[in-house]
């Protein structure tokens, strides 16, 4: 069931391009113009900051960021499939965003928003799924896309340990023997991980470039991808891609989360990056 | 040839906005609107190449001139990833291969046609001090055999990068600074459109 909004919406990209010369079916091309092509236009429409067509608007023009112009677009901004995400908590993102005091916008060097990419690797030979965590740092004249982080589970049995037995350790005076059991220690190899510090954080990132630096580890191909965006103060949402027939396709949000505290906010962003075990 | 034509139109670019600024490294709403043009023009001239290598009425001597020419449209090793609804992995063609495979297709008749639609991204300055953008447009193909019947048809979205660069060039003893657009690495994926 489409809201007014989106429902007008449709209707303004339908009626602005019947003058043009069409080259091919004008249904396609009005789903086509619906499309949140690129992430760069969810931050525009977002933002209210380009006309149905999807020509720029700039600050000296009277429709940037016009509520109107914003409150038509995020309605199609969602992924309307997606009955996860209760209709009053939209209506009240939606109303926050919008809020005439101080309005909500989405700024694409402004932090607090980073990519998941599910890539494909080749380690050995055998086709293992590796996530990648990236966000954009500045360097130099501009910025760029870094990778913050690496989850592969391929990696995790590096890492085990079981915490609750006893299991093998290195006794508390064996310093005054110059720690001559590391030898036995190290011939576990398969659970070194139990003489290590409790505190002490698996970083896949670091074993991930080193079996690359080695040959082991190559790259096959990029699966999927999403966005992860905690810029708006109070809120999480997911951002997605979704390529279906109809008009309510390309750059979505595909998930929505109320933040109430930092607390919250940090739970969550450990969850995202498998960083809560 | 082309170089001229996209001097020319860059020139006409320049002159709507005044006097270039060597210093200023932002670039005005007036002059990227210039640039949007000129990466539109070459985005167009890219379309109409891959329309005429995968017609099957163009000869193979005509065909392999039109992709020299689509090539110099392009930064080195530039790359086209391509993937379909059937298959997520992308897989990943030097920009010669891809036009190579796309004239070889084992089509009798293939037609290429573009939706009248595309979307252009803002800018973004790289570390090395560049602009890259994206332009997205959508290209309708349909294969088929000489008996009439309809083998195969898709349309496919292609993402593809520009870079947008100050460079300078000497015109009768004066330096003349202008924008220079070259196209990137392209992602091609099947829509269900």
């Amino acid at each position: 069931m489409r809201s007014p909004h989106q429902l007008l919406f449709i209707l303004v990209v339908l009626s602005s391009f019947q003058l043009e010369a069409q080259l091919l079916d004008k249904d396609d091309e009005s789903k086509l113009y619906a499309e949140t092509k690129q992430v760069n236009q969810f931050f525009r429409r977002f933002n209210g900051e380009e006309d149905e067509k999807g020509k720029r608007y700039f600050p000296r023009d009277r429709q940037f960021r016009s509520e109107k112009l914003r409150k038509k677009y995020i309605g199609i901004l969602f992924d309307e499939n997606n009955h996860g995400i209760n209709n009053d908590l939209k209506i009240e993102f939606v109303d926050d965003v919008l809020n005439k005091n101080s309005p909500k916008i989405l700024d694409f060097h402004g932090g607090n928003w980073f990519s998941e990419v599910g890539t494909s690797f080749a380690m050995n030979g055998k086709a293992e799924p590796v996530t990648i965590f990236m966000e954009l740092e500045k360097d130099h004249l501009g910025s760029k896309w870094v990778i913050n982080k690496v989850h592969a589970s391929m990696f995790e049995p590096y890492f085990k340990r079981d915490t609750t037995k006893v299991g093998k350790f290195l006794h508390p005076l064996s310093h005054e023997l110059d720690f001559m059991n590391l030898r036995k220690a190290f011939n576990f190899r398969d659970s070194l991980s139990q003489f290590t510090v409790k505190r002490f954080i698996p970083d896949h990132l670091s074993v991930f470039l080193y079996e690359i630096k080695n040959g082991n580890l190559k790259f096959r191909t990029v699966e999927a991808m999403k966005f992860h965006f905690f810029q708006i103060e109070g809120w999480y949402f997911e951002l997605s891609e979704f390529n279906r027939p109809g008009y309510n396709t390309g750059w979505l949000i595909s998930n929505l989360v109320k933040v109430n505290n930092e607390s919250e906010k940090n739970l969550l962003r450990k969850y995202l990056l498998y960083e809560n075990n | 040839m082309n170089n001229i034509k996209y001097l020319a139109a860059l020139f006409v670019g320049l002159l709507l906005v005044g006097s270039v600024s060597a210093q200023k490294d932002d670039i005005s709403p007036e002059r990227k609107q210039a640039i949007d043009s000129l990466a539109l023009e070459k985005v167009r001239d890219l379309s109409k190449y891959i329309s005429i290598i995968g017609s099957k009425k163009t000869p193979f001597s005509e065909a392999q001139r039109v992709m020299d020419r689509a090539e110099e449209l392009f930064s080195p090793d530039s790359e086209m990833g391509v993937s379909s609804l059937n298959k997520k992995e992308i897989t990943y063609y030097k920009v010669r291969k891809y036009f190579e495979r796309l004239m070889a297709l084992n089509y009798d008749r293939v037609t290429i046609s573009w939706y009248d639609i595309h979307y252009i991204s803002d800018l973004e300055r790289q570390p090395d001090g560049r602009y890259v953008g994206v332009v997205t447009i959508y290209q309708k193909f349909e294969g088929a055999a000489d008996d009439g019947q309809m083998k195969y048809k898709d349309t496919t979205k292609k993402d593809i990068t520009i870079y947008v660069e100050r460079k300078k060039t000497q015109i009768q003893g004066r330096t003349i600074e202008f924008w220079d657009v070259l196209l990137g690495d392209i992602r091609v994926s099947e829509t269900s459109a």
